[in-house]
């Protein structure tokens, strides 16, 4: 990998973990508008090579972002079949509406999940959420909206991303309580779901996601308790994946807030969670079950 | 015998100033201990020789820029002043060199690389290019804004108090030299680091790259809360102070005076969003006391006739103007290359003040603006030279960015001898 394109990887690895991979392609999208403005290149045509570079990095990045791969596959296919017409002086105005469409588009998909996601009975129900799922935020906001009442038990994990869930359900006004999440099985017959979201689905049908998520899927699956996941089409990784590829492991030196020892800790950035454990996953497309999620898939992959 | 104890007191204090085992503030405070306890000084005289207006101008702005800093306006600043380079680096090193600048006329020169530094290195470092040149020219700039206005460096601040020259004085004195100062320095980093500060409108990858992080940057302060009554508050009273700085011959009130009382209305009008205790709690209580330490130290050495002698015999070394503004200029300049320019400008000011009696009617006050000059801008020298420079380094070496002694030294000694020589035309013109 060339030192751009790490460079770049690192910036959308720790901007994920802010604000997830959907915001996150937004964010690029319209970063992508802001350069054409900029871009001083001679025409279309040098800005069409220049789209084919960028878009050769985005296929490069580590991890390899599924959402990014969908929706850049797709501004690249648009501009630069309009790459050989010579004279195009409004060359900017048509790139910045083919990205505009991308943007609109993945709106769309995102208000599909937010449709289907109504189908859950969460009514008087109790909500588990753990990870730092943008898209879950975005539906338990929009369930309440449709004057849904349930209440929402946080799982806490890493302090900032907890605290980010705090935020945005005392934000939305939706009634919660955090409890460590080591302590969940004392709250087994408190809860009647558990939500989560994802980064993408592998074609070995495992979904990434944030860590920490595997034992608590695993745990709640063993108890029966529903877990759903709520994941766009979009984000599918539509390749032959390699072994955990998408999971890095960050090694910081801490001390000992007492004594004067300093010891090593290990941060790993996702988990990888088999599909089989979830109820249901809800997409833009349908509500699936783990069997019917992997035919989709199947389909998917195959028209690539 | 009285001359040698106290130069001894003085000579071992400053010793131990400048190798900075023990806290400056308590061998300066020692230093005035002794000149009391050996009866250089009368307590009364070491009382009388401190220059309150000094320490309380310094006060009132500490106090000040920290109700500011709360207000989050620094950072909305330099939110703005990011997106609007649109990621291109020579934006980025020209608007953030120029804003330290701006910022450090009004700051202290800390306060205002801690401000800017970080952001520089993220948005440059996430671009993939070297943040050096560009944490250098910030150093550069906060020394160089600091010395135009009265207030924007200690000892400008010292000169102030010991003058009466007010806020406006200095800017009028000093703008020339300054700018020009500032663009030798511009000019000189963008030359010799093209590579890294060069425009990148025409690379489609980068460019996206450079706007995402400026996306992201605006994203970090877009989740803090920002309370726009009180930055208006706060906007209305830095307006309020400076405008009445720069009147402050017409409406005839000490400089303190007038930032004190931007404080306290400030502390009313915004009394819900200021913790007072933590305002009061930000002021730099060892800087104050290490300026009354030496306040008292150079009285007592002046109460010996020392300074006087010198006061002489330098001015009876030649009647030039000119040729004892340059030596001002140039022994203060690189002096404070290497040392605390607060005990040498302290030592420095009964030194001019005894040259400009020699003087009589003839009007010296360019000998002011040399040591002003000479001060502030020879503490770019080294990395030591100044408090912001050592900051400035730490900041970045946190991000992982070395500015080594050496490395800054190369730049830092021939850009900081260029202008001395830009102040040295300046002092040959206007006198």
């Amino acid at each position: 990998m060339d030192q751009k394109t790490e460079i770049f990887s690192q910036l959308l690895r720790d901007l994920e973990v802010q604000l997830g991979s959907r915001d996150l392609t937004e964010m690029v999208l319209l970063s992508l508008v802001d350069s054409i403005k900029a871009f001083s290149g001679k025409g279309f045509n040098s800005f069409c090579k220049q789209y084919e570079d960028f878009t050769l990095m985005i296929e490069n990045t580590e991890p390899k972002f599924g959402i990014f791969q969908y929706y850049f596959g797709i501004l690249k296919n648009e501009i630069t079949k309009n790459c050989s017409i010579s004279g195009n002086d409004d060359w900017r105005d048509y790139a910045i509406e083919v990205v505009d469409k991308i943007l609109a588009s993945t709106r769309r998909q995102k208000k599909k999940i937010l449709e289907n996601a109504e189908k859950i009975d969460v009514e008087g129900k109790t909500i588990l959420i753990h990870d730092h799922s943008h898209t879950v935020h975005d539906i338990l906001a929009h369930l309440k909206a449709k004057k849904k009442k349930f209440k929402v038990i946080i799982a806490e994990q890493d302090f900032e991303k907890t605290h980010d869930n705090i935020e945005r359900l005392h934000g939305e006004g939706i009634p919660f309580m955090v409890v460590p999440a080591y302590m969940l099985s004392h709250m087994y017959e408190n809860i009647d779901m558990a939500f989560y979201g994802a980064l993408t689905l592998k074609d070995t049908m495992h979904f990434v996601m944030d860590p920490g998520a595997q034992s608590i899927v695993a745990e709640f699956y063993l108890e029966k308790i529903p877990v759903y996941m709520f994941l766009g089409t979009d984000k599918f990784s539509l390749w032959k994946s390699k072994s955990r590829g998408e999971i890095f492991v960050h090694k910081q030196t801490k001390e000992h807030k007492t004594k004067p020892i300093s010891y090593e800790r290990i941060k790993y950035s996702h988990d990888r969670v088999p599909a089989k454990y979830f109820d249901k996953t809800i997409t833009n497309e349908g509500i699936f079950t783990p069997e019917e999620l992997k035919k989709l898939f199947d389909e998917k992959m195959k028209s690539v | 015998m009285l001359e040698y104890l106290a130069l001894g007191i003085f000579g071992i204090a400053f010793i131990f100033i400048i190798i900075d085992y023990f806290d400056k503030s308590i061998i300066a405070l020692l230093g005035a201990l002794l000149m009391v306890i050996f009866r250089i000084l009368t307590p009364d005289e070491a009382l009388a020789s401190i220059e309150f207006e000094t320490i309380f101008l310094l006060m009132a702005m500490m106090i000040l820029v920290n109700i500011a800093s709360k207000s989050g306006i620094f950072e909305w600043v330099n939110m703005r002043i990011a997106a609007l380079t649109r990621g291109n680096p020579l934006a980025i090193f020209l608007f953030f060199s120029l804003l330290t600048g701006i910022f450090s006329a009004f700051l202290d020169n800390v306060t205002t690389v801690i401000l800017i530094v970080p952001l520089t290195i993220e948005l440059v470092k996430g671009m993939g290019r070297d943040p050096k040149p560009y944490v250098i020219s910030e150093i550069f700039l906060s020394n160089i804004g600091g010395a135009l206005t009265l207030i924007g460096d200690p000892p400008n601040i010292i000169i102030g108090g010991a003058t009466g020259f007010n806020f406006l004085d200095f800017v009028v004195n000093l703008w020339v030299p300054i700018l020009f100062s500032a663009i030798l320095v511009l000019a000189t980093l963008v030359f010799k680091n093209w590579k890294a500060i060069k425009p990148i409108s025409g690379n489609l990858t980068d460019l996206v790259i450079a706007n995402i992080i400026i996306r992201k940057v605006k994203m970090k302060f877009v989740k803090k809360t920002i309370h726009s009554d009180f930055v208006i508050k706060v906007v209305l009273a830095i307006l309020v102070t400076t405008v009445g700085f720069l009147l402050q011959s017409k409406i005839q009130l000490p400089n303190y005076v007038i930032a004190f009382t931007a404080v306290i209305v400030l502390g009313i009008v915004a009394s819900k969003k200021v913790d007072f205790h933590e305002a009061l709690r930000s002021v730099e209580w060892t800087t104050l006391l290490f300026f009354s330490g030496l306040f008292v130290m150079v009285a007592g050495i002046e109460q010996t006739g020392i300074l006087e002698d010198l006061s002489l015999y330098i001015a009876n070394s030649t009647s030039d103007i000119f040729t004892l503004s340059i030596i001002v200029l140039w022994i203060s300049g690189i002096i404070s290359m290497v040392l605390n320019n607060i005990p040498f400008i302290t030592v420095m000011i009964p030194v001019i003040a005894g040259i400009q009696a020699q003087f009589g009617a003839v009007d010296t006050s360019i000998l002011w603006w040399a040591l002003s000059l000479g001060t502030c801008l020879g503490g770019n020298g080294t990395l030591i030279g100044a408090s912001a420079n050592v900051v400035s380094a730490d900041l970045a070496k946190k991000e992982g960015v070395n500015i080594t002694f050496m490395s800054y030294l190369k730049f830092s000694f021939p850009v900081t001898i260029g202008m001395l020589v830009v102040c040295s035309v300046y002092i040959y013109f206007v006198t």
